[in-house]
């Protein structure tokens, strides 16, 4: 139960105020303020208590989006909530911005009041939104259409409507794939694991339903098939995952089965996370050696660690500089690389880069005498990249699609698949 | 500052609006840190820099330090800008250095270097700069490198005024963080006769310094009274042309007048007859200028004009001996109270509210009451009405108390919320200290409950009581006048308690009347008893019970309301208790019973209301104006009555805190606060160090100004001390320090801990101060409590012992008589026995005393284990951190001989000495009761 929803502008000016109920009064607002936004030490901690009240709060862009609640609430849904307020707001109006926000607030009100009813958070899928909160003025409602809205929002399938139709059937299927690193300096993984999401484009007739399958160890097991032959299809083990409300959860308990209603449009099928069997597409070797007191020399090797024939691209790879450097020189073998003063770090950029590569950049490093003891403490350095595959091995085995009322089948419908790999914080000590 | 003004330095320009161009707080990080690598780059040693360019890259450091950010680089660059010839880059560079360095950076040797070389420069600028840094860090170090050379700066004959001027100012800022640093001996005199010096920036800026040096010593820098005497009389003498520069909208050097003004207020009046007529002849002169036309309109001419004068008639008063002049400055003042100005209204309200605490002036004063009163109900700041009801307050005394009193009720109705509680202390304390008839002061109480009942204290309305039931003769009075007041529809709860308690003694004088029967005043009462808190029900119901006794005829209604469910089975543990008890003593008892129970209150001890005075004090410290005791004059016109029947006022005032003793506990009179009575009489000094050998509590030290008691609680190997400071004296002590400190061979036997206090102790105020001792090893000294306070402007101090002994630390131990013999043979090596035979003081016989005193000692009696009966015998353990000491002790009376002979063994020979010569003289006293 939510208390109330504020929206501040990083100056601390409220853009956005929605209370829910009465326990949290104006007073919430600026102890927000004054305890978060102009706090002396920068907050870190997302739930912040104060005088026995809990602030949850994200921060996009330069705002600063806060729910209020007195009551103990389950902190992930509160989180989830403002995570998908966020997403309507991009889906209605683009970026999230203080301009954007100033000019659209009427419409943030009229979708807050939809949303959430007493504090208790309700459809905020995008597309169901969009059928009666539109931003092109008021239009009149014929009755029909009112009772179609009506018993949809509150039907069975509430992220669907009826009388759907297309002249192509079609269905993209994104696997998105987030590594999370941390080495030691000397190549032992500290930690890994990899959240995926498959993101889900649906442009299908009528009421389909659609069955899904994955190469998840347990579906897989349980389909019956020898636990040899699921080996050899290299079977992953997905520690945790989380469906869309469209999926049947009491099929996919019993038989392992994903089996749907999509939406319309654009969606967030599952979301998955794995620990185990990652195939890491980089490897960062760190050499850093101190000559002297006025001198450091850094050299790094990064070497590709995926198929030759798939090819990563936006590489960037982030080396930290000590505070008080005074100058670098830099020497690389391919990309681009520079030392960013204002970030402290030198930035090393390599458009493409195939499969069981290396290349190495070698940097030194000018230091200014400081009458600070203070050594430095070495941050690690970081990459980002996009690969083309799926470090977790996470593949699509199947998709089906069926509507029994239509006349179109699954042989019709045109499926497309893509798997991406990105970086989330892939990083190594040196 | 010419440096950025003139020529420029664009980058730094440029960056700073950069800066400020930032519109979130990660981009001014970002283009901070983008500059920081920019000037770590330039920095980098191989480089070389030009003097500008380095001035330009630590006013960047200087910026970027100043948004909050950590500098750790720069400084070498700053220090070398210091060696600079150019004005801006040594400026800029002192700037960073005073800013910036730390007390313990490795680069100081090198600035003192460099400052060192500035101060010997021969360009004064360079000079100045170099004072100015070293005041701006003004640290220890500092004071330690250069304290010798800036006194030479100062006096020395070819240093230019400006020079000295800013030398005279650092040296202040030294003096203040190191006091040692102002040479004594010659050098006083010459640092006074800056007062004398040709140049008034000068003497301006020495009239500080030497300001701070007389706080410190007084008597050192006597010589400077007739120096600042002169030239105050130069200055207010002469015409405003005289001083060209130093002439302030056609003031003559308004702030060094100012500066004399406060110096000379820190003795008392010049005793030179010579200098003091002087001095006269300037405040005169001060007074007269006052009276002449404005030579300005401008608000800067008055505002300097008004500085001199106030500061002037500050000086007046605190030399209090001039009739005269006090009456010019009052009549000044009164001026000032119907200014259109409303600072200067204040600041008359304020001065006139000391003068009218001086004998010679408060006649004076008292002619504005018409003013001040008018001041209360017009003006419309609330600080200025504060004013001028503590003025009124000030100026009362017998012959306009009754007006005053009558004008502050008045307005306290309208009164502004945050003076009323003070207004009605004021009004009870006035109205109880200059009454002349009871009812005029009851009548005052009552009204002063009904205006502003929520801001009456308790105190105040316990004092009332009190003195109704101390007076007889109003008595009556103030039932008829409490009862009339209870009458009306609303009344406040206060009002209840008081009527509740006065109709409950004294309802029977007016049951009398019809209208005012014992029926009709329970019903009056009762009408009230559901409206208030359970605090005033439980006092109401001790007011039925009284009834019981004093109207038997209608006990059937008291009963009946005891019986109520609402007070038999309240859920209020007290009322429930009151409502019980009380039915059952008016049902069970007899007649008898009932009336020696509940018998009339029995008169309080006379106090005056110094519990109400203490209020005040609390409620503004520091800030309280005293109405002055005006008791001696009215000795001198009329001849002053007994204690019992005079005004309200007693002239006892010590010791009287929390006078106003708890009237619903019934009235127990408060004990005293851990002081033991004193025993001897005031003048004579008492030092008790002695008898504290066998005494834990008790008054160590007396005088006839202060008083010293200990209380001392001993735990096993851990003492503690409560040392009681009692003033008592009507001045405050100032600079009060007592110091406990132990000789190194004591240090090293016992630990000791001790509180600090408060360096001032008020009149008439005891306080304490907490002294933990641990006892390590066994010793034989004792600590000293050396004690340090200037009372009345003149130094005392006090040196005395502080009673911790060895003796503090021996647990009494039973035995019985075999193991005592047994023990006694063990320790029979000569080293661990003391003997000592001496003839007895006392008549042998008083046995109790002596064993009281063993007792007292610390030790555990045994008796019946020797076979002389007479013999004393005692054992008892000594803790000590380290070990525990067994004592044994026998004292072995000789009645022929009137000797005693006294035997101490134990496991330590020093203890057994110690504790034989201790006792031999201990037992010698005389006996006195207090011996616990």
């Amino acid at each position: 139960m939510i208390g109330g929803l504020f929206c501040y502008n990083h100056k601390g000016e409220v853009l956005i105020s929605r209370v829910f109920r009465d326990d949290i009064g104006r007073n919430a607002v600026d102890a927000f303020r004054v305890n978060i936004i102009h706090a002396r030490q920068q907050v870190r901690s997302p739930v912040t208590n104060i005088a026995r009240t809990s602030f949850f709060h994200i921060k996009r862009s330069n705002l600063w989006l806060a729910a209020v609640t007195k009551q103990n609430v389950n902190a992930t849904m509160v989180f989830e909530f403002l995570l998908k307020v966020v997403e309507v707001m991009q889906n209605y109006f683009g970026k999230i911005s203080e301009e954007n926000v100033k000019n659209n607030f009427v419409l943030i009100y009229e979708l807050l009041d939809e949303i959430v009813d007493f504090g208790y958070p309700q459809n905020t899928d995008t597309g169901v939104l969009k059928t009666f909160i539109t931003q092109q003025g008021v239009k009149s409602v014929t009755k029909e259409e009112q009772a179609a809205i009506t018993s949809q929002v509150t039907g069975q399938i509430g992220w669907r409507r009826e009388g759907i139709k297309y002249r192509r059937n079609e269905l993209f299927l994104d696997v998105m794939e987030y590594v999370n690193l941390l080495m030691s300096p000397q190549g032992q993984v500290l930690s890994a694991h990899v959240a995926g999401k498959i993101l889900m484009k649906s442009y299908l007739s009528g009421m389909p339903e659609c069955k899904f399958g994955i190469n998840d160890k347990i579906a897989m097991d349980s389909k019956g098939k020898p636990a040899e032959e699921s080996k050899t299809k290299s079977a992953i083990a997905i520690d945790d995952c989380q469906f869309h409300q469209c999926v049947k959860l009491s099929k996919f308990e019993s038989e392992h089965a994903i089996s749907f209603i999509p939406p319309d449009g654009e969606n967030e099928l599952m979301r998955y996370r794995t620990t185990k069997d990652i195939s890491l597409p980089f490897r960062v070797i760190p050499l850093v050696r101190e000559v002297g007191r006025a001198k450091l020399e850094v050299k790094v090797v990064v070497k590709s660690n995926f198929k030759p024939s798939l090819l990563a691209q936006k590489i960037e790879i982030r080396i930290p500089t000590p505070l008080n450097t005074s100058g670098v020189q830099l020497i690389c073998m391919k990309g681009k690389a520079k030392y960013k003063a204002s970030e402290n770090a030198i930035v090393w950029k390599i458009k493409r880069m195939g499969g069981m590569k290396e290349s190495q950049i070698s940097a030194e490093i000018e230091l200014l005498a400081t009458d600070t003891k203070k050594k430095w403490t070495r941050p690690p350095i970081s990459m980002n990249f996009e690969v083309p595959f799926a470090p977790s091995g996470f593949k699509v085995r199947y998709l089906k699609v069926f509507e029994p009322k239509l006349n179109y089948s699954d042989h019709d419908v045109i499926k497309w698949v893509r798997y991406i790999g990105r970086s989330g914080l892939y990083e190594t000590r040196c | 500052m010419p440096a950025v003004r003139g020529d420029g330095m664009r980058g730094l320009a440029v960056f700073i609006s950069d800066i400020r161009n930032c519109k979130s707080k990660e981009a001014e990080i970002k283009r901070i840190n983008k500059e920081l690598a920019n000037i770590r780059s330039k920095f980098k040693g191989d480089k070389t820099l030009d003097g500008y360019q380095k001035k330009k890259y630590v006013c960047k450091l200087l910026f970027i330090f100043l948004l909050g950010h950590d500098i750790d680089f720069g400084q070498i660059e700053a220090v070398n800008l210091l060696s600079s010839n150019k004005y801006t880059e040594k400026q800029i560079g002192y700037l960073f250095i005073s800013v910036l360095i730390s007390g313990n950076s490795e680069l100081i040797q090198l600035i003192v270097q460099s400052i060192k070389n500035d101060l010997a420069s021969r360009n004064p600028v360079h000079v100045s700069l170099a004072l100015q840094c070293i005041a701006n860090i003004g640290s220890k170090d500092m004071a330690e490198a250069f304290g010798q050379e800036i006194p030479k700066l100062l006096v020395s004959g070819d240093t230019l005024d400006v020079v000295k001027q800013s030398a005279a100012l650092c040296l202040l800022r030294l003096f203040r963080t190191d006091p040692s640093v102002i040479p004594s001996g010659e050098w006083t005199s010459r640092i006074v006769h800056l007062l004398n010096d040709q140049h008034m920036g000068v003497v301006t800026a020495a009239a500080s310094l030497i300001d701070a040096l007389v706080k410190k010593n007084p008597e050192e820098y006597k010589g400077c009274i007739s120096l600042a005497v002169s030239r105050l009389s130069r200055i207010v003498t002469s015409s405003y042309t005289d001083f060209q520069d130093y002439t302030y909208y056609f003031v003559p050097a308004p702030w060094l007048s100012v500066k004399l003004l406060r110096l000379l207020q820190n003795y008392p009046p010049p005793e030179d007859p010579g200098v003091r007529g002087r001095l006269s002849e300037c405040l005169e002169t001060i007074l007269n200028k006052a009276q002449e036309p404005p030579k300005s309109k401008k608000i800067q001419h008055s505002n300097a004009k008004n500085a001199v004068l106030f500061e002037a008639i500050s000086l007046i008063i605190h030399n209090d001996s001039e009739p005269n002049l006090l009456v010019r400055a009052c009549n000044q003042l009164g001026q000032f109270l119907s200014h259109r100005e409303t600072n200067l209204r204040y600041l008359a309200l304020e001065s006139m509210c000391i003068l009218a605490t001086s004998e010679f002036s408060h006649e004076a004063v008292k002619k504005h009451q018409e003013t001040v009163i008018n001041a209360l109900k017009t003006e419309r700041d609330v600080s200025v009405r504060q004013r001028a009801v503590d003025l009124l307050y000030a100026m009362c005394d017998k012959s306009n108390a009754e007006e005053i009193v009558l004008e502050m009720l008045a307005y306290l109705e309208t009164a502004d919320y945050s003076i009323r509680e003070e207004m009605v202390l004021k009004v009870a304390i006035l109205a109880e200290k200059y009454a002349t008839d009871y009812k005029w002061y009851v009548d005052v109480i009552l009204n002063l409950i009904r205006l502003a009942g929520d801001y009456v204290s308790e105190e105040v309305w316990y004092r009332v009581i009190q003195i109704v039931i101390n007076r007889d003769d109003v008595q009556g009075y103030a039932a008829k006048t409490v009862f009339e007041a209870l009458q009306a529809q609303a009344c406040h709860e206060n009002m209840v308690k008081v009527g509740g308690y006065i109709l409950g003694e004294f309802g029977n004088l007016i049951a009398g009347d019809a209208r005012s029967s014992p029926a009709v005043q329970l019903q009056l009462l009762h009408s009230k008893f559901h409206l208030c808190s359970s605090m005033t029900r439980a006092l109401l119901l001790s007011t039925y019970v009284k009834f019981v006794n004093l109207f038997p005829e209608i006990k059937s209604h008291v009963e009946e309301i005891f019986v109520a469910d609402s007070n038999l089975r309240s859920a209020d543990a007290e009322l429930q208790q009151r409502a019980s008890e009380y039915l059952a003593l008016s049902k069970l008892t007899s007649l008898d019973v009932l009336a020696t129970v509940l018998e009339e209150m029995p008169p309080f001890p006379e106090k005056e209301s110094s519990g109400l005075l203490n209020l005040l004090k609390k409620k503004r410290p520091g800030r309280v104006i005293e109405n002055p005791d005006r008791l001696d004059e009215h000795v001198k016109k009329e001849p002053r009555e007994t204690n019992g029947t005079s005004g309200l006022t007693l002239a006892s005032n010590t010791e009287q805190e929390g006078g106003s003793a708890d009237l619903l506990g019934l009235g127990v009179p408060s004990a005293g606060n851990g002081n033991g009575p004193t025993t001897n009489g005031a003048g004579a000094v008492t030092n008790n160090i002695q008898k504290f050998y066998c005494k834990n509590n008790g008054v160590l030290y007396e005088n006839d100004i202060i008083q010293i008691g200990v209380k001392t609680e001993c735990r096993s190997n851990l003492a503690r001390l409560a040392l009681f400071y009692g003033n008592k004296t009507n001045h405050p002590f100032m600079n009060f320090q007592p110091n406990v400190s132990a000789s190194p061979a004591l240090s090293l036997a016992i630990l000791l801990q001790v509180k600090q206090v408060d360096s001032t102790v008020e009149a008439g105020a005891q306080f304490q101060q907490m002294v933990n001792v641990e006892c390590v090893n066994d010793f034989d000294e004792q600590p000293d409590l050396n004690l340090v306070y200037n009372y009345n402007g003149a130094p005392q101090t006090v040196n005395i012992k502080l009673p911790i002994s060895i003796n503090k630390f021996i647990e009494p131990t039973e035995m019985n008589g075999e193991a005592f013999f047994s023990r006694w043979k063990n320790l029979s090596l000569p080293a661990q026995e003391s003997q000592k035979i001496f003839k007895a003081a006392h008549p042998m016989e008083a046995t109790d005393s002596t064993k009281a005193k063993l007792i007292g000692y610390g030790f555990q009696l045994l008796e019946n284990i020797d076979p002389n009966p007479d013999n004393y015998v005692c054992a008892g353990i000594i803790h000590t951190r380290s070990l525990q000491i067994g004592c044994l002790l026998r004292l072995e009376p000789n009645k022929q001989a009137q000797m005693y002979r006294l035997t101490t063994r134990s496991s330590v020979e020093a203890v057994s000495q110690h504790i034989t010569s201790v006792l031999c003289e201990t037992l010698n006293l005389p006996f006195n009761n207090q011996v616990e």
